[in-house]
């Protein structure tokens, strides 16, 4: 048995911390730019024509099969070529603009599929209810059926945003120096010897973040749903 | 046959059966009246031990013991020998019509399949329901659904059958057929304890109605003495507005 | 931009020699996990004493931990683990580092798959309506047969789908099994792309071999759910 040395988990963690931000950010663009297109996807999915919905279908269901690092993969070595026949080179962008756009492309399909859903949950009679009121389609998408699909979408945003996390640490390599990637290269420059001091820790941050994700995003949804208490107990 | 003596039961400091008693002889068709919140379905599901009561005591054919120490033998040997009908239904999703009936033949009963069969399509046609044999529970309506709660209930050859508000969950206009089913077989000489809201049941097949308020018995007696001459002024309030309501409904 | 066709069918045949590895991790993973996962959904479920909550202690660190951490984290831990055990403790001899490496993507994925299946398992007896436990109960079953005959089959069909899914993530979490040295599609694609720099056109490979496998699976559990649902046949169409 190698020798295990509890207290470099803290000297780990120390190191480590400061990169959070990095995780953090890179996840902050990507359900930023995912968010975006899943909104579109879902608008595709709901009412448009029917090749757009076929198209928007196609690319959900193709992106479900794809594992995120064989993604990340055709994304890191694929994309800059793929630019250059354009005439632009992105061979020198950061590393950071790969992991957002490989899971951009694969948040999208989650967020169009929560939105979808949280939308279609919704009872056409609101919407009804609202316009017969006198609220333009507008106002009644905004004022009545949005804050109600937010509410319905919130667990399956919670749970699509810690997946998010765990698997944009796969960011690591390609070398993207995240709260990961510095746990690499840790193990790296000891030459191996503090790994599992080093994954304990980095288990522990990522473990916190997701414990503090869930609490977060519950105390949210607890908060909003104050009006459905009574419906959900009858 | 079944009597329980003092029956106290309480949810979280709530004291919902503050002390019930009753006697049902074989042949009774007992039917309990109350305001929602009286604890006639707790008195109900406590009888088939679907809750366990804090105190009291059951005596059922022989079967002698205090609700807090019934082993669960006994416990089977008395659900054995009762029906329960669920204001719910409760059958079987996953289990065609005639499965819900043989379901507790064949299984808890250990009857041979091809008598249980039997048996069970004998007790669906006793509730009108000879065409829908092999129909999943999704794809009969309402009262068909409780008409074989009703079946599966009764093949058992049970002694007492319990009745849940079996009309509650149901349409108005299907209130009327699980409503004859329940007549005939009381005209068959079932015993029954039927938990209702049906005045017109009550009056037409009851033996003896109960009236319950607040966790205990108020008043109990024939139809007649109940519906013409209540004694209790709770009971004479439940009477005038529930009948005011027919009144009022049927204009 | 052009990419190497003739690669890519040379790679595309080579790969799919992975496949049965894939598979197979996916298969032995799945039936390792079922009936411990279901143990632990019951356990939970009946909240009794300190096993339920070490389980939902394990649940919550596998959930929340990325499963590539997890991976990193046995490989590194458990044939020096192993080796201590059976060699140092209980003095055996034994060659640790001859066990084949698919047996520890099959203790990695079990672990992390267990996790996830509960989950899946409590929610779909949760789904099973209260009711049904008491007209069984009503109707003389006991516990036991209850939950054999009437829950269960119920649980199953409403669980399906997270089932379904479980799957098609844990398919897709075997492209990591080449970090344990394991000879999958992935691994083979690597070394295939390694020799010319044909990143792209390897990789598209793997891809596509993951969405036919993903359809597979598809619809695979989409049978299934055809046959055991036969009693919610009216009601969905």
């Amino acid at each position: 048995m190698r020798p295990f040395h509890p207290e470099f988990i803290f000297t780990a963690l120390r190191q480590i911390l400061p990169y959070l931000w990095v995780t953090i950010a890179t996840m902050a663009g990507t359900v930023f730019f995912g968010s975006l297109a899943g909104i579109l996807l879902a608008r595709a999915k709901i009412r448009r024509g029917p090749v757009l919905r076929a198209l928007s279908e196609i690319y959900i269901y193709v992106t479900r099969c794809i594992p995120s690092i064989v993604m990340l993969f055709i994304v890191y070595y694929g994309l800059p070529e793929f630019m250059l026949a354009f005439g632009i080179d992105i061979n020198n962008f950061s590393k950071a603009f790969f992991v957002i756009v490989t899971f951009s492309i694969l948040f999208a399909a989650n967020m169009a599929e929560v939105f979808r859903a949280a939308y279609e949950s919704i009872d056409p009679g609101q919407r009804e209810a609202a316009l017969s009121a006198g609220l333009s389609e507008w106002q009644a998408f905004y004022r009545i059926i949005l804050p109600q699909c937010i509410v319905v979408a919130l667990p399956n945003f919670t749970n699509a945003l810690v997946n998010l996390m765990k698997e944009g640490s796969l960011s690591y390599t390609i070398g993207m120096l995240d709260v990961m990637g510095k746990g690499q290269l840790m193990i790296g420059i000891n030459h191996g010897s503090y790994s599992l001091e080093v994954y304990l820790a980095l288990s522990l941050i990522y473990w916190a973040m997701t414990l503090v994700i869930e609490h977060g995003f519950g105390t949210l949804e607890k908060h909003l749903s104050k009006g459905r208490k009574i419906v959900a107990a009858s | 046959m079944l009597e329980v003596k003092d029956i106290h039961k309480s949810y979280s400091g709530n004291e919902i059966l503050k002390g019930v008693s009753l006697k049902v002889e074989k042949g009774d068709i007992i039917v309990i009246l109350g305001p929602s919140g009286s604890g006639k379905t707790t008195l109900l599901r406590c009888l088939n031990f679907l809750e366990r009561a804090e105190k009291g005591s059951i005596d059922f054919d022989g079967i002698h013991t205090e609700f807090k120490s019934a082993t669960g033998h006994q416990i089977n040997e008395i659900r054995k020998r009762t029906g329960f009908v669920f204001q719910n239904y409760n059958l079987f999703a996953n289990k065609t019509a005639l499965q819900n009936v043989t379901e507790g033949l064949i299984v808890a009963r250990k009857v041979p399949k091809k008598e249980a069969v039997d048996r069970a399509k004998q007790a669906l046609d006793k509730v009108g329901l000879s065409d829908r044999y092999d129909y999943y529970p999704s794809q009969l309506s309402g009262g068909q659904q409780q008409r074989v709660g009703i079946a599966r209930a009764i093949a058992v050859n049970p002694d007492v059958i319990l009745f849940d508000e079996p009309t509650s969950a149901l349409d108005p206009e299907l209130v009327g057929e699980v409503l004859n089913v329940m007549k005939s077989l009381a005209e068959e000489g079932a015993t029954m304890v039927v938990v209702t809201h049906e005045m017109g049941f009550a009056q037409d097949v009851a033996s003896r109605v109960v009236f319950m308020d607040g966790g205990t018995i108020v008043e109990e007696g024939t139809p007649h003495e109940i519906f013409s001459r209540p004694r209790d002024p709770r009971t004479i309030q439940f009477l005038r507005r529930i009948l005011r309501e027919d009144y009022e409904y049927s204009i | 931009m052009k990419l190497n066709t003739d690669f890519m069918i040379k790679t595309f045949l080579a790969a799919l020699k992975g496949i049965p590895v894939t598979l197979e991790i996916t298969v032995v993973t799945l039936l390792l996990s079922a009936p411990i996962a279901f143990f632990m959904a019951l356990k939970r479920l009946h909240k009794k004493g300190i096993g339920s909550r070490i389980t939902a202690g394990y649940v919550s660190f596998v959930r929340g931990t990325p499963i590539v951490l997890q991976i990193l984290f046995l490989y590194s831990l458990l044939p020096s683990l192993l080796n201590y055990l059976l060699n140092r403790v209980l003095e055996l001899d034994f060659d640790v580092f001859g066990v084949p490496p698919i047996l520890y993507a099959f203790a990695v994925f079990g672990l992390n798959t267990t996790a996830v299946l509960s989950e899946v398992f409590r929610s779909a007896l949760l789904t099973v309506g209260h009711g049904q436990m008491e007209a069984a109960i009503s109707v003389g079953l006991s516990r036991r047969q209850a939950y054999l005959r009437i829950i269960i089959p119920q649980a199953m069909v409403s669980a399906l789908p997270n089932i379904c899914n479980t799957t098609v993530n844990l398919l897709k979490s075997t492209s990591l099994a080449f970090m344990m040295t394991v000879k999958d599609i992935m691994a083979i694609a690597k070394v295939q792309a390694a020799y010319g720099y044909n990143y792209i056109e390897a990789y598209l490979v793997v891809l596509l071999i993951y969405i036919l496998l993903c359809t597979l699976v598809q619809l695979l559990f989409k049978a299934v759910e055809r046959y055991l649902s036969s009693y919610k046949k009216l009601v969905t169409c």
